[in-house]
């Protein structure tokens, strides 16, 4: 990381995170934004764990290699899931725009992003599968309104037809490397500690990984 | 420009001590009040699995085993790790037997298809090692064998 700036030809490390409700396409974004491809759903599995694509791309004329962690949205892999946000400098949650409580989530989204990083890292709201506008249940603008509101970038897109997805990855990793600190010596560390953290806003099925063990027993040496 | 493949994330990376340490403590605790749940069960052993001490994965993978039996919900996943875990020790017919069972079930799936090709890999590559040891051996012994005989036949 410290060194890719020395070098005019070394690329940007950096560490993007897909995360958002179960069968939001998740996936399929990643599918679609690294091999152009798409699964139908009859096709795609959900995620087991994590799962992780490189993609290198050049944005503003600097060569840029991604490292793309797909989390699986199953509340039974939170804890798993959460193992990976350290070092991320950019998040994208995704939602569906046909499904109006994969939006309400995003709340709860955020809240476990802000137990694991810093205030600093970019966040992208995604409102996915605008192919099935028919049965849309979440305006844009409502989208728009609410990732305004949280600081975040936002795009609708969809992985089937391949519309607003580019932009996207692009838009976020963009706004990375206007964000300096994020990528620059020093800056890979951008978890955050767990100082002020409420118990009571875990999301079911997950352990604050990021906690001290000595916590979960009470008491003990930190040595 | 292409994705590079194939890869299993939770077959590289590790959890910190203090990672594991929180895992464990928590079955540990729910151990000692004789109610272990599914899920901090399924954390430990997942945590296990992907340390690299064989002692950890042996530990997971016995976990998970148990978790297959107990809990046909979580059959995916424990069949992905349980594949992983046998990856990771080495022992490539059961990680190959455990992921076929998955692919059996999610042909496309995607995971499941990545990991059968980063076993085969590493079946081959540990093939040509082996062949090459073999092969090593086989020369050093002619030469030897040669030499032996032509001291022999210098007599």
């Amino acid at each position: 990381m410290a060194q890719s700036q020395d070098k005019a030809n070394a690329p940007i490390n950096v560490k993007l995170l897909l995360i958002g409700n179960s069968s939001v396409g998740k996936s399929s974004l990643l599918l679609r934004f690294s091999d152009e491809q798409w699964l139908p759903e009859d096709e795609s599995s959900a995620t087991i764990g994590v799962d992780f694509r490189v993609h290198k791309m050049d944005v503003k004329g600097k060569k840029v290699k991604l490292s793309i962690w797909d989390t699986a949205g199953q509340e039974r892999f939170r804890t798993i899931t959460s193992s990976y946000y350290r070092g991320a400098q950019g998040i994208i949650l995704v939602y569906d725009v046909a499904n109006r409580e994969s939006f309400d989530a995003l709340p709860k989204w955020f809240t476990e992003l802000e137990t694991y990083v810093s205030s600093a890292v970019v966040k992208i709201i995604v409102g996915n599968k605008v192919d099935k506008e028919f049965s849309r249940q979440v305006p844009a603008s409502e989208g728009q309104a609410f990732a305004t509101r949280m600081n975040a970038l936002f795009v609708e897109a969809s992985a089937k037809t391949a519309v607003g997805v580019q932009e996207a990855f692009r838009d976020v990793v963009e706004r990375i490397l206007d964000t300096p600190e994020l990528w620059q010596t020093g800056a890979n560390n951008v978890r955050k500690s767990n100082s002020g953290r409420r118990s009571g806003d875990d999301m079911p099925g997950s352990i604050d990984l990021s906690r001290e063990p000595e916590e979960a027993e009470g008491g003990g040496c930190s040595c | 420009m292409p994705t590079e493949l194939p890869y299993a994330a939770d077959a590289e990376e590790a959890l910190s001590y203090d990672e594991l340490e929180v895992l464990r403590l928590q079955y540990q605790k729910e151990l000692s009040q004789s109610h272990v749940t599914v899920q901090t069960k399924f954390n430990y052993a997942w945590g296990l699995v992907k340390s690299p001490l064989r002692e950890h994965q042996v530990e997971g993978v016995r976990l998970l085993q148990d978790i297959y039996r107990q809990e046909p919900g979580r059959r995916r996943e424990c069949l992905y790790y349980l594949a992983l875990g046998h990856y990771k020790m080495g022992n490539y017919e059961e990680a190959r037997r455990f992921n076929a069972l998955l692919l059996d079930k999610e042909p496309t799936n995607l995971q499941a298809q990545s990991l059968a090709t980063l076993i085969d890999k590493r079946v081959t590559r540990e093939g040509y090692i082996g062949m090459a040891i073999v092969g090593g051996v086989a020369a050093f012994s002619t030469l030897v064998l040669a030499s032996i005989i032509r001291r022999a036949s210098r007599k």
